[in-house]
């Protein structure tokens, strides 16, 4: 009878608690979203799965190694991973092995798009230490602002591990908002015929060109803040192998088996790390809070920015504003955000592959972003 | 939640100097990074250029190596439709080749008998 009453005990249903069921309707929300409206399926049904399985109530430490804040559990080996930045790095490695940077190479000046968006980034990181939080702490939570999941979770890593869970989550549901959260800012700031303006068609670049390109963006880039060589790195390492044409063999595993399984343990341990005991503090909602606020500046600092350029370009060069918003990273999903846009105003003018220029550009932004502020502030005297 | 907002921290954790020195930082690299692109293609085609200019071609040869999308467009074309070897115009010579087959096995002695290999 007391071992009954024992296992009566442990069962979900004795131990679960309002935070508990909370966190598993917001998963299972991650997961309707996936599903039924597609809002970045590969990332939303691993955090969704995440979120239900890390919620699943039980009797904590009590030797049987289940959570994944218990050492030695499955879950916090797997976890591991997250903690000390090991999975960022080899999903930059597929990003680069995917990456087409031919948009970029023939029309460079869209580069700036992708630093002028980077402005989320550092407001945010004011806003978040007027808050009250540490300066490690704001750092991480402004990064958000740069759209991009791993470098989020790998400055947070590095600045402030506690954080990792809501800063994580935050990032990869922003992300997965994309479509929801720009196409309003975009259109705010820009007129029907901004919206309307075509660009000239990117010239052709040669394979040289696409060769060199990763090898001196690694050493221009990582010279000037090297925190960001194990993200850079990697992305430059993998554009490498797709672009040399001798290691097609690496680019294809890079670019596919390596990334779904790293994005498979990525997405579910960072969903599952939202456990409801340590998750659900008002700090988790107020770095939610500040992602959105960061996300919706970055964005429209992109913009701004691209308004400020046609001042300076000549009739004919101008850009479409709209493109400035692709410079937050969040790959390629704010590009594609971009080209629906301009198809809804001129339906002949497609604008995905100008809108890939400052998109991929924004993923290196955030990248050297992250390098700077851990340059900043990790004090390693 | 807002009950810690203070104007102070800001000053305190050095947040105005961080994020405009971070920034500019971030959008040096990248700038730096754009002018090279931007040289890149004239740096890889100097020695073509001045190949070109010594051997006496017209300026408007070597200054602008670029190929146009159409140009390119067009070669793409005709490498696909070399080997899909789609073509306009067939050629009349008939494949068909008759056989003649007077035995069949149905009225042929010959396939019902053991045959052995001969010994030449």
């Amino acid at each position: 009878m007391e071992g009954l009453q024992q296992f009566i005990d442990f069962t979900g249903f004795a131990n679960v608690t309002i935070p508990h069921l909370i966190m598993i309707v917001i998963g299972i929300i991650f997961i309707y979203l996936a599903i039924a409206k597609e809002y970045e399926p590969l990332l939303l049904v691993p955090i969704g799965f995440g979120i239900l399985v890390g919620n699943i109530p039980f009797i904590e430490n009590i030797g049987l190694q289940l959570g994944i804040y218990e050492d030695g559990s499955v879950l916090n080996y797997l976890y591991f991973g997250v903690l000390k930045g090991i999975y960022p790095p080899l999903i930059f490695l597929g990003i680069g092995a995917m990456t087409d940077f031919s948009a970029l190479l023939s029309n460079p000046k869209l580069m700036l798009l992708g630093a002028a968006a980077q402005i989320g980034i550092f407001l945010t990181f004011i806003t978040a230490l007027a808050l009250g939080f540490s300066q490690n702490a704001a750092a991480s939570i402004g990064i958000i602002g740069g759209a991009d999941g791993p470098t989020a979770i790998f400055l947070s890593s590095k600045l402030a591990p506690d954080l990792i869970g809501p800063i994580a989550i935050a990032a990869y549901s922003y992300m997965a908002l994309v479509p929801v959260i720009q196409p309003p800012i975009i259109k705010l700031l820009t007129s029907k015929d901004e919206r309307k303006i075509r660009m000239k068609p990117p010239r052709s670049v040669s394979k040289t060109e696409k060769i060199v390109f990763p090898i001196v963006g690694l050493l221009l880039t990582t010279f000037i803040s090297p925190g960001a060589l194990p993200l850079l790195g990697m992305l430059f390492f993998g554009n490498l192998l797709k672009e040399s044409g001798v290691t097609k063999r690496l680019a294809d595993t890079a670019s596919k088996a390596l990334i779904d399984i790293v994005t498979i343990l990525l997405g579910l341990t960072v969903g599952a790390s939202t456990q409801a005991t340590t998750f659900l503090t008002s700090e988790s909602i107020l770095i939610f809070v500040l992602g959105a606020v960061s996300f919706m500046i970055a964005t429209a600092g992109g913009v701004i920015f691209a308004k400020v350029m046609n001042l300076f370009l000549k009739e004919g060069n101008k850009l479409n504003p709209m493109i400035g918003a692709a410079g937050v990273s969040a790959v390629p999903d704010s590009a594609r955000v971009v080209h629906h846009l301009g198809l809804k105003d001129d339906p002949n003018n497609y604008l995905l592959m100008h809108a890939m220029a400052p998109n991929v550009s924004g993923v290196i932004g955030s990248a050297v972003a992250a390098g700077i502020l851990m340059g900043f502030l990790l004090h390693m005297f | 939640m807002f009950d810690n907002f203070d104007l102070n921290n800001i000053i305190a954790g050095d947040g105005i100097l961080i994020s405009i020195v971070g920034y500019l930082i971030v959008f040096a690299s990248l700038l730096v990074l754009s002018i090279f692109i931007s040289r890149l293609k004239n740096i890889l085609t100097l020695h073509q250029r001045k190949k070109l200019k010594a051997s006496g071609h017209r300026a408007a040869d070597y200054e602008d190596l670029d190929v146009s999308e159409e140009i390119n467009a067009a070669i793409g074309m005709a490498l696909y439709l070399h080997f899909a070897e789609a073509h306009d115009f067939e050629n009349t010579v008939l494949t068909i080749k008759r056989v003649q087959k007077p035995y069949s096995p149905w009225s042929s002695k010959l396939y019902g008998l053991r045959q052995y290999p001969k010994n030449n």
